[in-house]
């Protein structure tokens, strides 16, 4: 089995020097790795990214995570990724990743994900160019995280980690005139079409943890205020044989 | 002829103004709070990470709407404590 650690929405800023290491403390105990699930600054800035980065260094665990919309709101997204992976964090965009645990291999596949809505009431590129841009950006990414998923068929456990929501169950508690912006069913379309274990994502704090994609994969929506704790762990490959 | 209104004294405006002022000012950067006008105060509910944040938060309501009375009920949370382990068959 491979222990997996997640949370999402951590919204470090400027205040948060010294308050973000402490609830890491331990984590090699408890988990073999760390996902988080996006938005982890309040505004983006690569100041914010630079104070995440000092808090997340050699917290004991590898450390793997997706950017969010709030970590793009001041346009220094790159300097906020530069300052992460300094810290030997590993950035997802479209992009996949391996983290060896006791001779298995844990597969991560992530992407920000962006919104649209869900089948039934789905925005569609369609009309000004703003609508296709919006709709297009959501149809790039979706295939970006499909790509990145047959990049880690071969792992013995696999992770779709998202910030953006890629059902409806795990938005359960938010407003529904504000689905559309919390995530696209694309993003589950293209989860379901290659295959994982388990499914993250945060971005809806007022949202519900657990929920599953149309084709029964695990769904949990990790962000902070909806689990209520540091993070929470996942157990991933139950029929795994590791060295340990 | 037609209506025409002080578009200030119209809660829905007023709350979509703040829900804006909290989202873009650089003080606040927050999306997630919920902005209610309920007999003329303004309520403040939700979660934030520092008393800072909280300080901030109801320092730009405060500026965006001048004349109204403003209810604070914001909760600063800090997760600390590490969750249950869920094993995903």
């Amino acid at each position: 089995m491979i222990r997996v650690a997640a949370v999402g929405d951590l919204h470090a800023g400027p205040d948060s020097a010294g308050s973000i290491r402490p609830r890491f403390e331990g984590i090699a105990e408890r988990a073999d790795a760390l996902l988080l699930a996006g938005d982890l600054t309040r505004r983006g800035t690569a100041e914010e990214g630079r104070i995440l980065a000092d808090e997340m260094r050699d917290i004991g665990v590898p450390t793997v995570v997706v950017l969010g919309n709030h970590d793009h709101h001041s346009d220094e997204q790159d300097r906020v990724r530069g300052h992460l992976e300094d810290a030997g964090i590993a950035v997802l965009e479209g992009e996949s990743t391996f983290v060896e645990v006791d001779g298995a291999r844990l597969g991560i596949a992530g992407t920000k994900g962006f919104g649209g809505g869900f089948a039934g009431a789905s925005a569609s590129p369609f009309g000004e160019a703003e609508m296709k841009a919006f709709i297009g950006h959501t149809e790039m990414v979706a295939e970006s995280l499909e790509a990145a998923l047959r990049k880690i068929e071969a792992a013995d456990a696999r992770v779709a980690l998202l910030h953006y929501a890629p059902i409806e169950a795990t938005l359960s508690g938010e407003r529904l005139e504000i689905y559309p912006f919390l995530g696209s069913y694309l993003l589950a379309e293209a989860i379901d079409g290659v295959g994982a274990d388990v499914v993250f994502h945060g971005h809806a704090h007022r949202g519900t943890e657990k929920g599953a994609t149309p084709g029964g994969i695990h769904v949990r929506n990790v962000a902070e205020h909806v689990i209520g704790h540091a993070y929470n762990v996942y157990v991933v490959g139950n029929g795994l044989d590791l060295e340990r | 002829m037609g209506v025409k209104v002080n578009t200030a004294d119209q809660p829905e405006y007023l709350i979509g103004h703040i829900q804006q002022a909290l989202a873009t000012d650089p003080r606040t950067g927050e999306l997630e709070l919920d902005v209610r006008l309920a007999g003329g105060r303004i309520f403040l509910t939700g979660a934030v990470a520092t008393e800072e944040r909280c300080r901030a938060v109801e320092e730009v309501v405060r500026e965006v709407a001048p004349d109204h009375d403003v209810a604070n009920e914001l909760t600063v949370t800090v997760e600390t404590e590490p969750g249950p382990e869920e094993a995903l068959p």
